[in-house]
């Protein structure tokens, strides 16, 4: 059983540790505006900010290119930073790049790896908190919106995400409802009927 | 422009226990709270209390700047209380910071020092913006009240979400939520920030001369007063999701629909 909770309110009376919750006095309380999962314990953000992880995919834009790194805005309050050594391309202030974090250091810095150039498409902005939902699990959601569409998607963990090619209106049709109704159950279907309706 | 009576020619303002717009001394004016309405901001929320109305909005957190303000342990918060110049009767909000507007900024600042999770963010800054269209008295509980939901609509992590009522004390009765007359006329005015859940006082400021009965009195009514006022801040939350959830209810997936996270 779900239910929509509210910074403060309580979760548990006894103290569990879970993600976006603190634990006072003995007893448990969320800290964002979640749907909480009382059966399993979890608490999932509806609201929410992104915290960078080794490993995640970033989309974002060269701010500056100071000849040995090139400083990377990824609309968080989180900097990216891609060493030109790490880098085959080239890029100028302005370029849009995809990238993977490799570590974080303690100045609120990003290190990405991987860098590769984004070219044309569009960008969609998304709730960083809806980027579980629009991948879905094990890249299912998104799999089926690539296949269907045949458009080029990059999702960054970020909240950008890039389009390339296919049905871009589409697509960004169908990230908004999943953005909008990502609480609800049965989305996976309503989107699915949503791209065949449109194709 | 009107002219304000001096304090010797008062009002009366409680005529056969009834105060100047009919409500009872522990009567609150009509409140209500939406959410996500500045689409730039990262949450933003609108209140209406009786006639005061006002915009929330929040952004960030982002990198401080100027460079010298951030603090490499947590983040920092910067409050801009404003009321526009044609938000009340007097001449307030005309251009620029004045005293009071410096003054409000603050407290509210220090309000969400108290429950928004700073150390999350190390050397960022948050922007809290409180500006006031129309004002009639209480703005600054009115407009911690409203920037508290638009903190939770942000996402960014908060202990409690606080709400701001104004006491006062007119002759020897204590009444809640002054209007901007009461205000004026009233033998004292406390403006109080409560935080329900750690049941802590966050804003407590007094204009003019309370007992300390008056003060305890002033404070159980302000948290009775604050369940009404928490309930609709609750409520504004959870509505937009709750309708996207009623729409859709009872319907089942295939896939499985727990959120790979």
């Amino acid at each position: 059983m779900q239910r929509i909770v509210i910074p403060g309110e309580k979760l548990e009376d006894k103290p569990l540790r879970i993600e976006g919750a603190i634990v006072d006095n003995g007893k448990t309380y969320s800290t964002v505006m979640g749907s909480y999962d009382q059966d399993k314990k979890a608490l999932i953000p509806l609201e929410g900010l992104w915290y960078p992880m080794p490993g995640d995919t970033v989309v974002g834009r060269i701010a500056e290119d100071k000849f040995t790194v090139y400083i990377v805005d990824l609309s968080a309050p989180y900097r990216g930073l891609i060493f030109s050594k790490d880098s085959n391309e080239e890029f100028v202030a302005g370029d849009l790049v995809e990238a993977t974090v490799k570590e974080l250091d303690k100045t609120q810095t990003a290190i990405l790896g991987r860098p590769r150039k984004l070219t044309g498409g569009k960008l969609v902005y998304v709730k960083p908190s809806k980027i579980p939902r629009i991948l879905g699990r094990g890249n299912n959601m998104i799999k089926q919106l690539t296949m269907k569409t045949h458009t080029d998607v990059t999702v960054g963990m970020n909240g950008i995400i890039w389009l390339r090619g296919g049905r871009l209106d589409l697509v960004s049709e169908a990230l908004n409802m999943i953005q909008e109704e990502a609480h609800t159950s049965g989305l996976t279907n309503r989107v699915m009927s949503l791209l065949e309706l449109g194709a | 422009m009107i002219t304000m009576a001096s304090s010797q020619e008062k009002p009366q303002l409680i005529v056969d226990g009834k105060r100047l717009d009919g409500r009872d001394a522990g009567d609150l004016r009509p409140i209500s709270i939406q959410t996500n309405v500045v689409k730039n901001a990262v949450g933003s929320a609108y209140i209406e209390w009786g006639n005061n109305k006002i915009i929330a909005a929040v952004y960030g957190p982002k990198e401080a700047l100027p460079k010298h303000t951030a603090n490499p342990e947590r983040a920092v918060i910067k409050c801009r209380y404003a009321m526009s110049p044609f938000s009340s009767l007097e001449d307030h909000g005309r251009t620029g910071p004045n005293r009071r507007a410096t003054e409000i900024s603050k407290v509210t600042r220090e309000v969400f020092e108290n429950v928004v999770m700073l150390e999350k963010f190390p050397g960022s800054e948050i922007d809290i913006y409180v500006e006031v269209l129309q004002a009639d008295g209480g703005t600054r509980a009115a407009g911690v009240t409203a920037a508290a939901v638009a903190m939770a609509t942000s996402g960014i992590p908060m202990t409690d979400l606080p709400f701001g009522v104004s006491i006062g004390k007119i002759g020897e009765t204590i009444v809640v939520d002054l209007n901007k007359i009461e205000d004026n006329y009233s033998d004292a005015d406390v403006p109080m920030v409560i935080s329900p859940r750690q049941d802590k006082i966050l804003l407590l400021q007094m204009d003019g001369n309370m007992t300390k009965d008056n003060i305890k009195e002033a404070i159980d009514l302000a948290k009775k007063a604050g369940e009404t006022i928490s309930k609709l801040q609750s409520d504004a939350l959870r509505a937009p999701y709750l309708e996207v959830m009623e729409k859709y209810k009872g319907e089942k997936s295939s896939y499985d629909e727990k959120q790979a996270d």
